[in-house]
């Protein structure tokens, strides 16, 4: 199962809970393509961040929003303003390379935003549905947290998941490299097996 | 650093180092950007690192194509373009959309804009589309367009303006920009921010496009370092791709490395620029061609080359690519029917050419369809049995249903006998309620999901349906008032392809057919390039267009003029930088010919002529010819003007051939070539039979002399170099068929009031009418209902962009006439020019024959006098042939070699009899001789023969045949009649007397693959009518295939063939195969049925173009019923499309048969017996005054500006009698019998007929 050699934090969800509906999608190409109201909106709120955060003048393209929406831009506005300085990347991608047994593969994928104060990371990820349930257990946050130590060479990383709509948000701490990668490696093994 | 290099070496290689050892040394990759030619590139670029790069974080890697780049560069940017837009339709994201939207809101602004007398709305849409891709890619500001426009002498420049404003406008206010748009929008972005990048790689620096030079300009003060590779004798996309050739040295100031040295293939290569370029041919070891007849032949000759390849030599098929620009349903067809794996990689596929997403696209036009329109039975059988997988024999029964009730839900499916199509039928009822108000997008998706299985083996439709998708929201997302119907018909003519290069997966147990632009923008490397149809002219192709031109509009145009030698060298320039890049990819290259096209016209020529045809001048050793004295004077030619009389049975033909022969060894003129040597026939079918000859005695001529009809030689001059925009045709204008021209004139003479019935007249009159503008363009006729059906007539072609075979001759005279540089041109090409039947040439032709052999003056034209017959119905002018002969040194073939003695003898006596009156002067003093020991000597070879009754005239005459078959069963025996009508009288009188019959008429119907074809659609569009499955057996049977007991069997039929289960029976089998089978494309299913019947027979030839008329007539007709009503309806008509039957000469078909024909047709065929019956003075008269001019001979001469008078008119026609008469006398090798009866029946009536005065002329010849 060679075909395959790199994955994302999502396709490895998949691979983690059906191995068939991962060879269906990722090696076979055979998933639909759907667009979510939801996850639409949620691109806009990304791109609104990403221009509010590299300075751009936002109030003309605000006016697509609904009212509604306006306010939720406008509360979020309020929290990003002061710590604009502070963002060092939005929207910015990530390609690991990484080996199990003797076997090369590849981790990528696309941080929301990273946040830098003083020698800490903080690796933002702007939900418009629910916050993950557990998310120390979530792939997200192993591979997202395992990823970004490799790239900043630190393990002083937290993964922040903010609510868009209710500004809350829940915080996982770095806990440890080795115990990511074996996650990492335990999943991709499945696909191994079928070699 | 500047690197140059061919694509053939590692010079990606050096880039990739390079780009590795700067992230190495800490540069971050983020400030790298990286830009090679496609995705493909792109990906291959990304994996070479990835697998170079030690573990750990590779960084943010900025590797992309340039429209990538533009792409991410524009969507993290937005907000900036948002801001300085006036328009409040405010967006966060930009909808960056494929083509297929901008093309709906292209279509919308052109509607606006008036575009009045342009030729035709289609074109117009992708005319605009290059125009405004050519000004984007090449940063043309408006003052450049503007110059460039007058250069151009362009027509509609400001309506094009204005339409590409009001689009671009549009597009603004939409927030929808492809990816020609987006450049734009790059363009405003770069100027405004400041450049992250410190490195620029660039790879294929020789394909970039002036728009991205423009930024890599721009930012170059902000760049460390470039590192750029090109090749310096690249630029394949040069002009109409809009690359542009960089100086890079000038670019960067330093001079460029050149890391590999030259190995020989590389040498060669250089080699190919050079000879292309200097109009010089290439000869290389590894370079190796052959030429065919006919396309199937090519083709099968490839497959059996791959064959060779793959068993014997061991070469994988990804080692192997087929490169052609003529990648249509016969290639596709074809090759996939020969077991190997052909990956295509086709410019033009449209979304519905895809099987599965066409039935899918069906279905939605169904659940969309509120007025619940019939719903052809093929669709419906392809949804159900490929998309729902119900019963084969049910769902013919559904279809019977649904056609009755047009809804789903009505239909009674409780009498589904499987289980499993009960449920999908279901199923179909339930999704259908669920969805049919929804978002197309929707419906699309709850299709896809419950009745595709996702397999593996359907991932490349998957992928197909996810473009289809993503489309289909794009144009949700853009437009809010497009209906679901409105939207599929969009969809469905989508080009996938004319998006960016989607990177198509390569298979190694595949061969590749793709472009020769996509072999060299892959860099794709093969042992073996076969290079097909090299002769035929879209290997040429250019770029040019009433609304742009790909030359004029490259950035570095800086002539003030456009000349026609422009175009030719900078399209030679062209191909040999292509040739050139094909050369490095391939270690062998095999050359492919046919002298026709898969539509069996003549390929026109293309890059063949660049190589050098080993084997040109061995002619294959042929029985030699002793030519008689009359024959050798025509073959000691030695130039200048010569005109050739010769008489019936003289054997002309074989003599041209010879003096063509002598012409090509060089013999008789010095320096000449194929290309200089031009031969012109009357009929299609004399050009074929002289271009086979030709090729069955140079069989490895890969050019051969242009041998055609005069219509076909001024198609090819309107065609070849873009002529066509000087003359005010755009690039797909198309030639009136006589269907379509019958069709225009039905609705004008019928709109007008003339009466339906005057269709042939007014064709007629027309046709006489721009013969008279040939000679006059200032005349106006004075008849003024002809001129507003003529002004009407010409509106409709225009609309359509079609041109009538009068225009073709008018428009190519006009062209020479008006340009100087090209009728200079084809004057320095034509150093000979041979006419045949040259007593039937039009004054407009015989212009055209003059100007083209103008400078050299070889011109010979041949002709009898004699055998003119076509002046009462054509425009032709024997008068002209006449003063050719008066001015020329004029040689006599008077030896008839062909007709028995006293067929002669009567021949010469009605010359004879002709001089008896003295207004006539019907023939020429030629008298025709015989050869000494050749003809048959008998005195009493004709007979003539007046019967009181019909009936004892056809009694007589069957009993003779019935005699002659009996003691020479294998000789050749024709009926020849006055009038097309009488054909069928005769045929079916012979055949009622058991005599076949083989009736030489051009008819689609008469030919045997339409004929099968046709019935077999018939059956398959109603099985339920049992009449058509009889009458398909009985004529399958007719015409050899299956025995009598299947016609028994057939007959016996109580219900429907395919409810029964008939295991045992061929014919059962045969037919429910093809009731079943669902192709989706009608070509395919045609195909299918020709190549079941007739791949071992000699009109295997004809089967792709009976599947090219069922396609064409599908387009047109839409449904599948349509399709097969319409092809019964076209079976009398003579041609479609101009498609030409190739003839099969299919001796077993003629012989013990008769052959029946008009007087007209029987011109240059000879048989052993001819009989002439119905010989009566309404038939033909030899009498002026007896002869009744009829009104359509009197309305014609009323268009014309010297009016013939009424007994000119009718001395015309007396003479032309004469020579007809002539015509039918000469055919007879061995025996002739005219004969007519005093009474004919007509109309149920017996009327008195007055015999004609041949009978006279008869007994004058026989004293």
């Amino acid at each position: 199962m060679r075909k395959i050699d790199t994955f994302s934090a999502h396709s490895l969800k998949i691979l983690d809970k059906n191995l068939d509906e991962f060879k269906n999608k990722f090696i076979y190409n055979l998933a639909l393509f759907k667009k979510d109201p939801r996850a639409t909106l949620g691109q806009k709120f990304h791109s609104l961040i990403c221009y509010f955060i590299n300075d751009f003048d936002v109030s003309n393209v605000i006016k697509e929003l609904d009212e509604k929406e306006q306010i939720i831009w406008k509360n979020l506005e309020n929290i990003l303003k002061d710590k604009k300085s502070n963002f060092i990347h939005t929207e910015y991608p990530f390609l690991i390379k990484d080996i199990l047994n003797g076997w090369n593969y590849y981790l990528t994928g696309r941080y929301d935003a990273i946040y830098k104060e003083d020698d800490e990371y903080i690796i933002y990820d702007w939900k418009t549905l629910n916050l993950p349930k557990n998310p120390e257990d979530d792939l997200q946050s192993v591979v997202y947290l395992y990823c970004a130590s490799k790239i900043f060479n630190s393990e002083k990383i937290k993964m922040r998941y903010l609510s868009i709509e209710k500004l809350d948000f829940i915080d996982v701490e770095f806990v440890g490299a080795q115990k990511y990668k074996n996650r990492i490696d335990e999943i991709i093994l499945k696909l191994k097996d079928c070699d | 650093m500047l690197i140059n290099a061919p694509s053939n070496t590692n010079r990606t290689k050096i880039l990739e180092d390079e780009y590795f050892k700067l992230l190495q040394s800490g540069v971050s990759a983020e400030n790298i950007l990286v830009l090679v030619q496609n995705s493909h590139k792109k990906k291959e670029f990304i994996n070479e690192i990835k697998s170079r790069f030690p573990l750990g974080s590779i960084g943010n890697l900025k590797i992309y194509s340039f429209s990538g780049l533009i792409y991410n560069y524009i969507l993290e940017n937005w907000a900036l373009i948002e801001n300085s837009i006036k328009n409040e339709n405010r967006k966060i994201i930009p909808n960056l959309c494929g083509l297929e939207v901008s093309q709906k809101i292209l279509k919308d602004a052109i509607a606006q804009v008036d575009f009045t007398g342009y030729n035709s709305k289609t074109s117009l849409l992708h005319q605009l589309f290059r125009r405004n891709s050519l000004i984007n890619f090449n940063a043309l500001n408006k003052e450049e367009v503007q110059k460039r426009t007058k250069i151009l002498d362009e027509s509609y420049s400001n309506e094009a303006q204005l339409a590409l404003d009001k689009y671009k406008l549009k597009s603004i206010e939409l927030r929808a920009f492809d990816y020609v748009r987006q450049v734009n929008l790059f363009e405003f972005l770069y100027k405004k921010l400041q450049n992250n990048f410190e490195y620029i790689f660039l790879d294929d620096g020789d394909e970039i496009t002036p728009a991205l030079l423009a930024y890599l300009e721009h930012i170059k003060p902000t760049v460390k370092e470039f590192f750029i590779g090109y090749d310096i004798l690249g630029s394949s996309r040069l002009g109409y791709l809009g690359a542009i050739s960089v100086d890079f040295e000038k670019f960067l100031n330093q001079k460029a490395n050149i890391p590999f040295k030259d190995n020989d293939k590389n040498i060669n290569a250089k080699k190919i620029l050079e000879l292309v370029r200097a109009d010089k041919e290439i000869e290389f070891d590894n370079i190796s061609s052959k030429s065919f007849l006919k396309r199937n032949e090519m083709i099968e000759e490839v497959l059996l080359k791959i064959k060779n390849l793959i068993n014997n030599d061991g070469i994988k098929p990804s080692e192997i690519a087929l490169i052609t620009p003529n990648s249509d349903d016969f290639l596709k067809t074809t090759l996939e029917k020969s077991g190997f794996n052909f990956t295509f990689l086709t410019k033009n596929e449209k979304l519905n050419q895809n099987k599965l997403i066409g039935y899918i696209l069906e279905l939605l036009k169904i659940i969309n369809d509120t007025n619940n329109q019939d719903v052809s039975s093929y669709v419906l059988k392809g949804i159900f049995i490929e998309l729902l997988n119900l019963d084969k024999k049910e769902t013919i029964k559904i279809i019977q249903e649904y056609k009755l009730e047009r809804d789903f839900k009505n239909i009674n499916i409780f009498d589904l006998a499987r289980e499993k199509s009960h449920e999908q039928f279901q199923k179909l009822v339930e999704i259908y309620e669920k969805i049919r108000f929804e978002k197309l997008s929707t419906q699309l998706y709850e299709i896809v999901s419950n009745f595709v299985e996702l397999r593996e083996e359907i991932s490349k439709d998957i992928i197909k349906i996810n473009q289809l998708l993503k489309q289909i929201y794009d144009f949700e997302e853009v437009f809010d008032n497009v209906s679901n119907l409105e939207l599929i018909n969009q969809l469905e003519n989508t080009i996938i392809s004319e998006n960016p290069l989607s990177d198509d997966e390569m298979d190694e147990n595949s061969i590749i057919v793709s472009s020769a632009q996509k072999i060299i923008d892959y860099s794709y490397k093969t042992k073996y390039q076969f290079l097909l149809d090299v002769n035929s002219e879209n290997w040429l192709k250019q770029d040019i267009g009433p609304l742009y031109n790909a030359w004029v509009m490259q950035k570095s145009w800086d002539k003030e003029t456009f000349e026609l030698e422009d175009n030719i060298n900078l399209t030679k320039d062209r191909t040999a930088r292509i040739l050139y890049k094909l050369y490095l990819l391939s270690d062998n290259i095999t050359l492919f010919s046919s002298v026709y096209d898969s539509l069996g016209l003549e390929n026109l020529g293309g890059i063949d002529k660049y190589f050098k045809n080993k084997v040109e001048t061995v002619a294959k050793a042929q029985n030699p010819i002793t030519p008689r004295p009359d024959q050798q004077a025509v073959l000691d030619y030695k130039g200048g003007l010569m005109s050739v009389s010769a008489t019936a049975g003289s054997g002309k033909t074989t003599i041209m051939l010879l003096l063509v022969d002598k012409i090509l060894s060089g013999e008789i003129l010095k320096d000449i070539e194929s290309k200089n040597i031009f031969v012109l026939t009357f009929m299609e079918s004399a050009a074929r039979n002289f271009r086979e000859r030709i090729k069955a005695k140079y069989p490895d001529l890969a050019e051969l002399p242009n041998i055609s009809t005069i219509h076909g030689l001024a198609l090819k001059i309107i065609k070849e170099n873009n002529n066509f925009s000087r003359v005010g045709l755009d690039y797909d204008f198309e030639i009136v068929d006589e269907i379509k021209r019958s069709a225009i004139l039905a609705e004008i003479t019928y709109s007008i009031g003339v009466g339906a019935d005057k269709v042939d007249l007014y064709d007629s009159a027309i046709s006489a009418y721009k013969n008279e503008l040939a000679i006059d363009n200032t005349f106006v006729t004075q008849n003024r209902l002809f001129l507003s059906v003529f002004n009407a007539y010409q509106n409709k072609l225009k609309e359509q962009n079609l041109i009538d075979y009068d225009d073709l001759l008018l428009l190519a005279l006009k062209l020479l006439k008006e340009n100087k540089d090209v009728l200079e041109y084809y004057q320095n090409l034509v150093k000979i020019i041979i006419e045949d039947e040259a007593q039937d040439s039009s004054y407009t032709q015989q212009s055209l024959i003059m100007l083209l052999g103008g400078k050299y003056k070889n011109i010979i034209r041949c002709g009898d006098i004699n055998q003119a017959i076509t002046s009462t119905f054509s425009n032709s002018d024997v008068k002209g042939f006449r003063e050719f002969m008066n001015n020329s040194y004029n040689v006599e073939m008077d030896r008839c070699q062909r007709c028995a003695t006293g067929v002669l003898d009567c021949a010469n006596g009605i010359v004879d009899w002709s001089k008896e009156k003295k207004e006539i002067n019907p023939f020429s003093s030629l008298i025709m001789k015989p050869v000494d020991g050749v003809n048959i000597v008998d005195k009493n070879a004709v007979s003539a023969q007046i019967f009181e009754q019909e009936i004892d005239e056809s009694n007589f005459i069957v009993s003779q045949i019935k005699q002659i078959f009996k003691t020479e069963p294998n000789s050749t025996i024709a009926v020849l009649l006055r009038s097309n009508f009488a054909i069928s009288k005769w045929d079916k009188l012979l055949k009622d007397n058991s005599i076949q019959t083989y009736k030489n008429s051009e008819n689609l119907i008469n030919n045997p693959v339409y004929r099968i074809v046709l019935l077999i659609l018939e059956f398959i569009s109603n099985p339920f009518e049992l009449k058509t499955t009889k009458q398909v057996a009985l004529e399958l049977f007719e015409l050899g295939y299956y025995n009598f007991d299947t016609v028994k069997y057939a007959n016996s039929l109580n219900e429907p063939l395919f409810l029964k289960d008939d295991f045992e029976e061929q014919f059962f089998w045969d037919m429910t195969y093809f009731l079943y089978k669902n192709h989706y494309s009608i070509y395919d299913l045609v195909s299918e049925i020709g190549s079941f019947y007739f791949s071992n027979s000699a009109h295997k030839d004809n089967i792709s173009l009976v599947a090219t008329i069922a396609q064409k007539t599908m387009n047109s007709q839409k449904t599948f019923e349509n399709t097969v009503l319409r092809l019964r309806e076209i079976q009398f008509k003579n041609n479609f499309a101009n498609i030409k039957f190739f003839s099969t000469d299919d001796k077993t078909q003629k012989q013990s048969r008769v052959q029946i024909m008009t007087l007209h047709k029987s011109k240059g065929d000879e048989f052993d017996y001819v009989f002439i019956p119905e010989l009566t003075q309404d038939n033909l008269c030899f009498d002026v005054e007896k002869y009744k001019l009829k009104e359509n001979s009197k309305f014609i001469q009323k268009v014309k500006k010297e009016a013939k008078s009424e007994l000119d008119l009718k001395i015309e026609i007396i003479e032309e009698n004469y020579r007809l008469i002539y015509v039918g006398i000469t055919r007879a090798k061995k025996k002739l019998m005219l004969s007519s009866a005093k009474n004919y029946k007509y109309f149920a009536r017996v009327q008195p007929k007055a015999p004609s005065e041949i009978f006279e002329g008869l007994n004058y010849a026989k004293n």
